[in-house]
């Protein structure tokens, strides 16, 4: 808020959440992998195959990392891949 | 088009209703008071340190808001109020600003429309005092000279959106239906004596209790009155075009002062209240492999979705 009051015209683009509305943001996080030599093929392998995630959304007043940030929500998660998957 | 028109003629017997209700809160449009000559003049006619005799925990609130230091800020009002000078009316060929001494009120209106209305009663010594002040106090910082800073920081905050402000110069919208504010009177929910010296007669104030009468600074989008229109604040607008518009229903007043029962101190993000009732989040993940191209092939990744939805009156952020 207050940045540049003095030569905004209108809202040219609209980056805030709208009320009443719900908003989505996806991630994607590989997993880590390897690709291994054996018999003379490629062959992929899962390092590991939990990851801890933890999502944090931060009210960010002035546009920067600033000390003034505030955490509006934060979860922590542990997803899994372990299903089997032979890899081609 | 035949449900608009009927829907239009309830809506105006509605509006008849209301206007009849609460009437007899103003008065005819009293002499402008004279222009104040300095800062200290200003502030002391807005000085809301006598009502905190009497409303002391209304006092207390209101001292925690911005309101209470709308020149000042967070602190970064102030600053932004220089920069407005330097990067903006100093470099703009029409604005007439080539120093300091050419300020005038009307210049300083940009902003002070909303953070500091009541400057239109003050005489241009008083803009340019309040910029001298401010550049007194960032000089002051930058010197660590702490004892003249706080000197200097108090004197900005001497000028604010006091009781006054709301209560009185502002307090009343449709004046050619409520009337002007009168000088003797503060202007809330109630009719009859104020036990007050100076302001001694209460009346009703129609708008006081609605989201309009926040929004007369809380901003639509550019303020077109203005020459050069400025444009801060947003917060009506949004609730206007984008929160009422789909449905909402509820005041800014319900949202900020009673169900977060801060009161007058009208809080954001800084309030943990306020974060409570902001945003509701959910976090939902899933695992896969994914065939993502030739050259990259199958890729182990988790996807997490976020969705939030803003359950607060506007959009977030606001500006
Ligand atoms: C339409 C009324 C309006 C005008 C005109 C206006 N402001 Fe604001 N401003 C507000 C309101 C209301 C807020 C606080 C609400 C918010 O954050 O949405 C605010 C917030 C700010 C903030 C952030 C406050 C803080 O404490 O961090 C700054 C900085 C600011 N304004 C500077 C300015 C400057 C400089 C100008 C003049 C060029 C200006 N504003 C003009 C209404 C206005
Ligand atoms: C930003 C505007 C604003 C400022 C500044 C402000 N008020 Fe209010 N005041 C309101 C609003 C809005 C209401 C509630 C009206 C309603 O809900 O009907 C209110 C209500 C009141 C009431 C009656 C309700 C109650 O809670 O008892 C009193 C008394 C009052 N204010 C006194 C003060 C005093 C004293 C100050 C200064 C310390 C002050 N106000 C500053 C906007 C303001
Ligand atoms: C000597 C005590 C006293 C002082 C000083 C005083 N008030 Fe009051 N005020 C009262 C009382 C008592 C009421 C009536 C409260 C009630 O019945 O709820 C009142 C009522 C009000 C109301 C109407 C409240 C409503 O419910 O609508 C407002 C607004 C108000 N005062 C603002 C102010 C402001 C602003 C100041 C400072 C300029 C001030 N008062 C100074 C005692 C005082
Ligand atoms: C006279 C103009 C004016 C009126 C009327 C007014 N405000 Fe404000 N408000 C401001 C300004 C200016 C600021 C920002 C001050 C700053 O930080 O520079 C502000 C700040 C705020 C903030 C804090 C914003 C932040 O960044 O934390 C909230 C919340 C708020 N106002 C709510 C309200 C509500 C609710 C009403 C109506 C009951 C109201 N205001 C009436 C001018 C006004
Ligand atoms: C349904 C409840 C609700 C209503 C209605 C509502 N607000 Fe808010 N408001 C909130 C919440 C929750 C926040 C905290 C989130 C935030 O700071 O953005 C907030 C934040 C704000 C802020 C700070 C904006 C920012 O950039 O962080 C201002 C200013 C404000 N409100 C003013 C108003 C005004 C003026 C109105 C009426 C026109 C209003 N609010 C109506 C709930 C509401």
């Amino acid at each position: 808020m207050g940045r540049g009051p003095y030569e905004k015209s209108g809202i040219l683009r609209e980056t805030s959440l709208a009320p009443l509305k719900s908003t989505h943001e996806t991630f994607e996080i590989a997993y880590p992998f390897e690709d291994v030599e054996k018999d003379g093929k490629t062959r992929r392998e899962l390092l590991k195959d939990e990851l801890n995630v933890t999502v944090t959304l931060y009210y960010v007043p002035f546009g920067e990392f600033d000390g003034n940030e505030v955490v509006f929500f934060e979860e922590e998660k542990t997803i899994d891949l372990k299903t089997e998957w032979i890899w081609r | 088009m035949k449900r608009a028109l009927i829907f239009g003629l309830i809506g105006c017997a509605g509006c008849i209703m209301l206007a009849l209700n609460a009437s007899g809160a103003g008065g005819p449009k009293p002499e402008p008071p004279p222009k104040a000559t300095t800062i200290a003049e200003l502030a002391e006619r807005y000085d809301s340190s006598r009502c905190a005799d009497c409303h002391e925990e209304i006092y207390d609130e209101w001292e925690e808001s911005l309101h209470a230091r709308s020149v000042l800020g967070s602190p970064r009002t102030a600053p932004t109020i220089i920069t407005t000078i330097e990067k903006g009316l100093k470099l703009f060929p029409y604005s007439g600003v080539k120093s300091d001494d050419d300020i005038t009120v009307e210049h300083l209106m940009l902003c002070a429309k909303c953070h500091l209305p009541q400057l239109d009663e003050a005489t241009d010594d008083v803009a340019r005092e309040i910029v001298a002040t401010i550049r007194g106090w960032q000089q002051a910082y930058r010197d660590g000279d702490d004892d003249k800073a706080e000197e200097l920081e108090e004197t900005i905050e001497s000028l604010n959106i006091g009781c006054m402000v709301c209560h009185n110069k502002i307090a009343l919208i449709h004046k050619y239906a409520d009337g002007y504010p009168q000088p003797d009177t503060v202007y809330g929910g109630q009719e009859g004596d104020h036990d007050d010296d100076e302001y001694s007669l209460m009346a009703e104030a129609p708008a006081i209790g609605e989201s309009i009468f926040c929004g007369q600074c809380h901003g639509q989008g550019p303020n077109f009155e203005l020459e050069h229109p400025s444009q801060c604040a947003t917060a009506y607008g949004s609730y206007l075009f984008a929160y009422v518009a789909h449905g909402g229903s509820e005041s800014c007043q319900e949202c900020h002062m009673y169900k977060s029962e801060l009161g007058h101190n009208m809080q954001s993000y800084r309030d943990d209240s306020m974060i409570e009732m902001a945003l509701d989040v959910k976090v939902e993940s899933q695992s896969l492999f994914w065939r993502k191209n030739k050259e990259e092939g199958v890729v182990p990744i988790g996807v997490i979705d976020v969705s939030m939805y803003n359950k607060s009156g506007h959009a977030i952020p606001d500006g």
